[in-house]
């Protein structure tokens, strides 16, 4: 069963689009909790990995979503965001 | 699979005392604290793995931890101060599992009152001696303590005409005590970002928060400092306000969490300070900063501590060890864990989850 999960998860997600995004003003490790629920909430996430060390978020979606979601999101979080790779 | 549970039970040995001179001054008034720690690790998954980094207090002659136990059913653990700041952390960790993931630590801390003399320090300020090669990295930036810009205009603003480094400190913790205020609505101790603090020009806060301020300007004038992060462990003779128990000397110190902060004068050594605590007295007890109770506790706390407390560590902006998926931390003055890189929130016993004690021995 756990391999079924799994199989189904790595399938999911390799046909999910990715961004990543540049966020600024984190200063601790629990502002990428921050922007991890905020992005999380957006319809059609799947997957969000951030990481204060570099400052940025990784997010994985199965839908068109515009890019200024994920910004928006982030702004509400109390942070800000630019996208660097799409 | 099932998995093999470990119960392990550790003590430490104490390690040697360093005497430094300022340190000389401060063995009187000795109080003894039963500090317990219970975790049960919480996620919003079935199953799931956890790593735990839970400061320990350091060793100097004001503090000192009589034994350390532990057990719980972890899979891996190790008492390590891995980390440029030489902080010591008790490293737990779980495998993937739905089970409960459970720690317990048991400590005796003994404190004596700490104070350096003022005679001793104003002295020692006057000869002005050169700063330790291994006490000038305390005059180095970190991302939250800026010694530039608008922190270092204020600095030179509070100290311009003033040449000893006493007088220097004495003018920078009268502006912080009089300007700052404590903000109850900051979360936990705060985050300690001195830069923003002046350049948002909002001086409300809690005790990392003012105190870095202090750290920032003392640096920037070229005085070493360092914040010190530990908690409270009971009943304050001063105030409510600082510390309290029940009639057995019994304190849930769940979210006692409290940062100070020491400025180094050579010749006297590390000095205690703890600037947040006049504003806490302030908030609490309702007093205004002229009030005669207020500037009691400001004279006190320029150079002395209290200690109903124990010190962690003086880390700021650093990396644990084993190394988390989230670094550098902030501050490690709380409890921290990690569930697959997400990290759980310290501010919060319940949903972490833990529960901090301390039973203060007659």
């Amino acid at each position: 069963m756990r391999y079924i999960f799994l199989a189904l998860t790595l399938i999911t997600l390799s046909f999910a689009k990715v961004v990543t995004i540049h966020v600024e003003g984190m200063t601790c490790p629990l502002c990428t909790m921050a922007v991890k629920k905020s992005l999380k909430k957006i319809d059609g996430v799947k997957k969000v990995k951030v990481r204060l060390n570099t400052k940025k978020a990784t997010v994985y979606f199965d839908k068109n979503i515009d890019n200024q979601k994920f910004i928006k999101a982030i702004k509400e979080a109390g942070y800000s965001g630019k996208v660097i790779k799409k | 699979m099932k998995r093999r549970e470990f119960i392990k039970t550790s003590a430490l040995a104490i390690g040697a005392v360093t005497i430094v001179p300022n340190e000389l001054f401060a063995s009187k008034n000795s109080r003894r604290f039963k500090v317990i720690y219970d975790f049960d690790i919480k996620y919003d998954e079935k199953e799931f793995p956890a790593k735990l980094w839970n400061p320990l207090p350091y060793e100097s002659d004001y503090q000192s931890v009589k034994y350390l136990r532990f057990n719980g059913n972890y899979d891996n653990y190790n008492i390590n101060s891995d980390n440029s700041e030489d902080a010591k952390i008790l490293y737990t960790s779980w495998k993937k599992s739905d089970k409960k993931k459970t720690l317990h630590v048991e400590m005796e801390i003994e404190t004596s009152y700490r104070e350096v003399p003022l005679k001793l320090i104003k002295k020692a300020s006057k000869e002005n001696l050169p700063i330790p090669q291994e006490i000038k990295k305390f005059l180095e930036p970190s991302s939250h303590i800026p010694t530039d810009g608008k922190i270092k205009e204020i600095a030179e603003k509070l100290t311009k005409n003033i040449n000893d480094n006493f007088k220097k400190v004495q003018a920078i913790y009268d502006w912080v005590t009089k300007t700052t205020f404590r903000d109850p609505k900051v979360i936990g101790c705060g985050v300690g970002n001195a830069g923003k603090m002046v350049e948002s020009g909002y001086f409300g806060g809690k005790c990392t928060d003012i105190s870095s301020l202090f750290v920032a300007l003392l640096r920037a004038s070229g005085i070493p400092a360092r914040d010190i992060f530990g908690i409270r462990l009971g009943k304050s003779k001063f105030s409510k306000a600082l510390g309290k128990s029940d009639a057995k000397g019994f304190a849930n110190i769940s979210t006692w969490q409290h940062c100070r902060c020491e400025y180094y004068i050579a010749g006297a050594g590390w000095i205690p300070a703890d600037p947040a605590d006049i504003t806490k007295l302030e908030l609490v007890e309702r007093l205004k900063y002229n009030d005669k109770r207020v500037k009691e506790l400001r004279d006190r706390y320029i150079n002395s501590w209290e200690m109903n407390w124990v010190g962690f560590n003086h880390g700021r902006d650093f990396i644990l060890s084993p190394k988390p998926e989230q670094f550098p931390i902030n501050m490690l003055g709380y409890p921290y864990a990690e569930v697959d890189g997400d990290v759980l929130n310290y501010y919060s016993p319940r949903a972490f989850s833990y529960k901090i004690t301390s039973q203060e021995e007659k």
